[in-house]
């Protein structure tokens, strides 16, 4: 539930509220209209307006509306006293004419758009949606005083302390200037006025303070006189409503050495007047000033009184002074534990059923506070080292406290600058090994497989067999093994030979076969120079005579035509005129193609003669001369530049005009 | 990452006067500390963040006492929820790197053994909550796991589920002189576990009012360290039931903290 209303928007006063609507209007909206529209684009911009206009008035007044606390929906506590400060009635009624003047706003702009709809002119409809935005001004300026007080209620609503009705509260109440601010100065953080004169409060006031770990607030009040409910002021009414609503203690000052400016007999009086509104809670009679006058300085007579009154109320007495702060605290802590305990009971009381079982989160509640022992006598040992139970408390204002590595941090140049060096803190038998820097990998393999905790160990074992080995003479026969030595290195320089040369075969075909960006070409047709073969068959140590007369004589014989053949058909033009052969002429009809064919000018290619040609190239070009100027590529280019309009770019104009519009 | 150095939260200050046994610290920002840290009785990991204020909280109460390491596990920061451990050894998952695992042994004191587990729960801070003498585990956990950690961490291990969740290392924080349990956890399973442990438990929460107790807070014989969120009603449950600070014991917590308890809860 709500309990501070600190976030209510300003209310503007009427003139501003206008103001605010007709110039949200005015910008919002369209503004340009002739009287050469059409009647119907005329009327909707006018009926447009109007209803625009009553919207945002609705809407604004509205959000006013929503603002303000209903005073059905809060604490009766805060309920009473809205009521005490600002009046119920006048807050509702403030609420309903703003109510009322949104459903007015409403109804004119319903019937100034019904009559637009048949306006005639743009005139007509100018002056229709004059009257209507003037009638919703008249209504606005008649909010004037609802708005203004609305206003002022936002700004004491504001500054209205935040009490919560719930929580664990104490309650100071009493007469006048018996030191109910002091009291709340000293156990609390509140900066409370505290003056000799009565009404120095004047209204309600909250501190908080902790106890038991738990959050406290408590209330100074305005003193109560002595007077009838119906006689009681503003001030007084904010105490008797926070007696009456909140679910609390209450503490209710006396001052018996009658400083205060009233009888203890009135003081007294004064408590039994308001006792009924003490139903239901806890009472505690404060017997403050007691560096002056205790109870037990009292005559006979009010003493005897003041037990009657305790006994009847089943009040419990308190004594302190504030001046001397005697008491105080035991006096807070008193009220405090009561409170808690009468708030557990009744916590308990609501959460268990008829039939005595704890219910719903109560029980969660008390899962909670069950701690369950062991049963079973097996003690587990705490392990605690001596140092921890010696150490130093860490101070961190201690300007001898270690240095930590936070400090360090800062000095060398804070966070996101300064690295740890992770090896600082290794615990090594040698401390030179800390930095030692360790592969991750070696020749491939991952060195931490490697790594045996036991390896000095096995060392050890190993160089004693060695050094046992080597005291029973099983070295003393070694030369032996090494007669076979020169034969394996000839072996070995052989094989280093062998493997040397493949590797740069390897190598040059590699390079061979990058194409280079040529083209692939298979084996068969790529022609090998003799002389390469040769080089190459006799680098591989192999004879090359046989193959390279092979290739000789494959060579001499020229493949596809004979020099015969071309023989012949020179001798043919020659003796055209006598009649060949039977046979050779039927050589001649069936394969006989000429050697190269007949060279032709293009140019003419298609044409009859040279000057038509000449003709055609003419035409080709003035067909191309337009397509030329036009810088086209070519027929197909349809690109359309974008085009500047010349009066957006020429002409004279100042500074940032050149908007279209 | 910031800390600070009492639980000086703006809505619960401290309300006794400063005991200089009052071990309880809070962190800043990472209100998550049982994620980033695992503390034990012989040493203490800290993840390696972009600043030293988290370490250096355990700096200040550790320093010369135990061992502090900066590390990280398979890369990640969330060492807390990956490794469990106790005074007689330290378990990390097969996602530890070879060079984790050696920084770790290098930093770590001899006597505490350093086992990588192959295990498919591999989030070892969620599945094991272990103390000194006995390890609560997930439910499903493999056999042979189960043998790695009697054998590693020297306990007793018991399958078991907390207020029915499987994550025993989540929902429980443990020490050799108490535990926190999983706020919902039934009085007679609180009972049941007690026996087991033979330690004393209270049923609570961290971080005002969360349920993963192991992942708010790190406990060990003598200190615990909690988020910054915790409570101070919270606080006072952790100081009890782990018996930290002069005078404090599991008993105050259903006796003289009780109203106040039944107040900021209910």
């Amino acid at each position: 539930m709500k309990t501070t209303w600190k976030d209510i928007a300003p209310v503007p006063t009427s003139q501003e509220f206008l103001d605010i609507v007709l110039s949200r209007t005015q910008r919002r909206l369209p503004t340009q209209i002739r009287a050469g529209f059409q009647i119907t684009r005329i009327r909707a911009f006018y009926i447009r307006k109007v209803k625009y206009t009553s919207e945002t008035f609705s809407e604004k007044i509205s959000a006013i509306l929503d603002g303000f606390p209903r005073l059905a929906d809060i604490h009766p506590f805060h309920k009473d006293l809205l009521n005490t400060l600002y009046d119920a009635d006048h807050f509702r009624i403030a609420l309903g004419q703003l109510n009322t003047a949104k459903g007015l706003m409403e109804t004119v702009a319903r019937d100034y758009v019904r009559l637009i709809k048949y306006g005639q002119s743009l005139f007509q409809c100018k002056q229709l949606k004059r009257a209507a935005l003037g009638r919703m001004a008249t209504i606005c300026k008649r909010l004037k005083d609802p708005l203004v007080y609305l206003e002022q209620v936002r700004q004491h609503l504001g500054r209205l302390p935040a009490i919560d009705p719930n929580t664990r509260t104490l309650l100071i109440c009493g007469y006048p200037n018996v030191g109910k601010s002091s009291f709340l100065r000293n156990i609390s953080r509140a900066d409370v006025d505290v003056q000799p004169y009565a009404f120095t409060t004047k209204s309600l006031f909250v501190g908080h303070f902790d106890y038991k770990m738990l959050r406290f607030q408590a209330i100074d009040t305005p003193g109560i006189l002595d007077h009838p409910l119906e006689e009681m002021n503003t001030i007084e009414m904010q105490s008797i409503t926070a007696i009456a609503h909140l679910r609390s203690a209450i503490l209710y000052f006396m001052d018996l050495s009658e400083q205060c400016g009233y009888s203890v007999q009135a003081q007294m009086a004064l408590f039994q007047s308001i006792k009924p509104l003490f139903a239901n809670k806890l009472v505690f009679i404060v017997v403050n000033k007691i560096d002056i006058m205790k109870p037990e300085d009292l005559d006979a007579e009010t003493q005897a009184k003041l037990q009657e009154l305790l006994k009847m109320g089943n009040v419990e007495l308190l004594q302190l002074s504030c001046t001397t702060t005697e008491g105080l605290m035991n006096v807070r802590n008193a009220v405090c534990d009561r409170l808690l305990a009468e708030r557990n009971a009744q916590k308990l009381k609501a959460g268990t059923n008829a039939s005595g079982e704890i219910t719903g989160r109560l029980g969660d509640v008390l899962r909670r506070i069950h701690v369950a022992q062991p049963i079973g006598g097996i003690l587990r040992e705490p392990f605690i080292p001596d140092a921890a139970l010696n150490k130093m408390k860490f101070d961190k204002d201690d300007p001898n406290r270690p240095k930590l590595m936070r400090d360090i941090e800062e000095e060398n140049g804070g966070a996101g600058v300064f690295n740890i060096n992770l090896h600082d803190n290794y615990l090594l038998e040698n401390d030179e090994w800390k930095y030692d820097k360790i592969p991750e990998t070696f020749n491939g393999k991952n060195v931490y497989d490697f790594i045996d905790p036991d390896i000095e160990a096995k060392l050890a074992a190993l160089e004693e067999e060695e050094s046992r080995l080597e005291a029973e003479g099983h070295y003393d026969n070694a030369e032996e093994e090494e007669l076979g030595d020169a034969e394996e290195e000839d072996i070995a320089y052989k094989a280093e030979l062998i493997r040397e040369k493949r590797q740069l075969i390897r190598n040059e075909n590699k390079m061979r076969k990058s194409l280079k960006n040529r083209a692939l070409i298979p084996r068969s047709k790529k022609a090998i120079e003799l002389s390469k073969l040769e080089a190459g068959l006799e680098k591989a140590g192999y004879d090359t005579t046989t193959i390279t007369a092979r290739a000789r004589s494959l060579s001499r014989q020229s493949r596809g035509r004979t020099r015969a053949d071309t023989e012949d058909a020179g001798a043919d033009g020659e003796a055209m005129d006598v009649d060949a052969a039977p046979s050779e002429r039927l050589r001649r009809s069936l394969s006989v193609a000429r050697n190269r064919s007949q060279s032709t000018n293009r140019r003419d290619d298609g044409v009859t003669d040279e000057k038509s040609r000449t003709k055609a190239d003419k035409m080709a070009k003035l067909g191309q001369k337009k397509m030329n100027r036009m810088a086209r590529q070519g027929e197909a280019d349809r690109h359309q530049t974008a085009s500047i309009p010349k009066w957006l770019v020429a002409g004279k104009r100042s500074m940032g005009t050149t908007r279209s519009r | 990452m910031q800390a600070r150095e009492i639980p000086t939260n703006p809505a619960f200050p401290p309300t006794q006067p400063e005991d200089p046994d009052r071990f309880v610290k809070t962190h800043k920002t990472n209100t998550r500390v049982g994620v980033f840290s695992t503390l034990t009785n012989a040493y203490a990991l800290v993840a390696v963040g972009a600043s030293e204020n988290f370490y250096s909280i355990f700096e200040a109460e550790l320093q010369d006492v135990i061992p502090i390491c900066h590390c990280t596990i398979a890369g990640t920061r969330i060492i807390g929820r990956l490794t469990a451990g106790n005074r007689n050894g330290l378990l990390v998952p097969t996602s530890t790197t070879d060079q984790e695992l050696q920084h770790l042994r290098n930093s770590i004191p001899d006597g505490v053994k350093i086992q990588r587990i192959e295990e498919r729960l591999s989030a070892l801070g969620n599945v094991i909550c272990a103390n000194d003498h006995v390890a609560l585990v997930h439910p499903d956990l493999e056999r042979e796991t189960e043998e790695i950690i009697a054998d590693v961490l020297g306990v007793e291990v018991f399958r078991q589920t907390i207020a029915d969740n499987v994550l025993t290392g989540s929902y429980m924080s443990l020490s050799n002189q108490g535990g926190l349990v999983h706020p919902k956890t039934s009085i007679q399973d609180q009972d049941e576990l007690s026996s087991l442990l033979q330690v004393p438990l209270v049923a609570g929460s961290v971080n005002r009012g969360s349920a993963v107790v192991g992942a708010g807070m790190v406990v060990n014989d003598w200190m615990a360290v909690t988020g910054l969120d915790t409570t101070a009603t919270e606080l006072s449950v952790i100081e009890s039931v782990f018996k930290l600070g002069e005078g404090m014991g599991p008993g105050a917590i259903s006796g003289a903290n009780r109203e106040t308890m039944v107040e900021s809860f209910y």
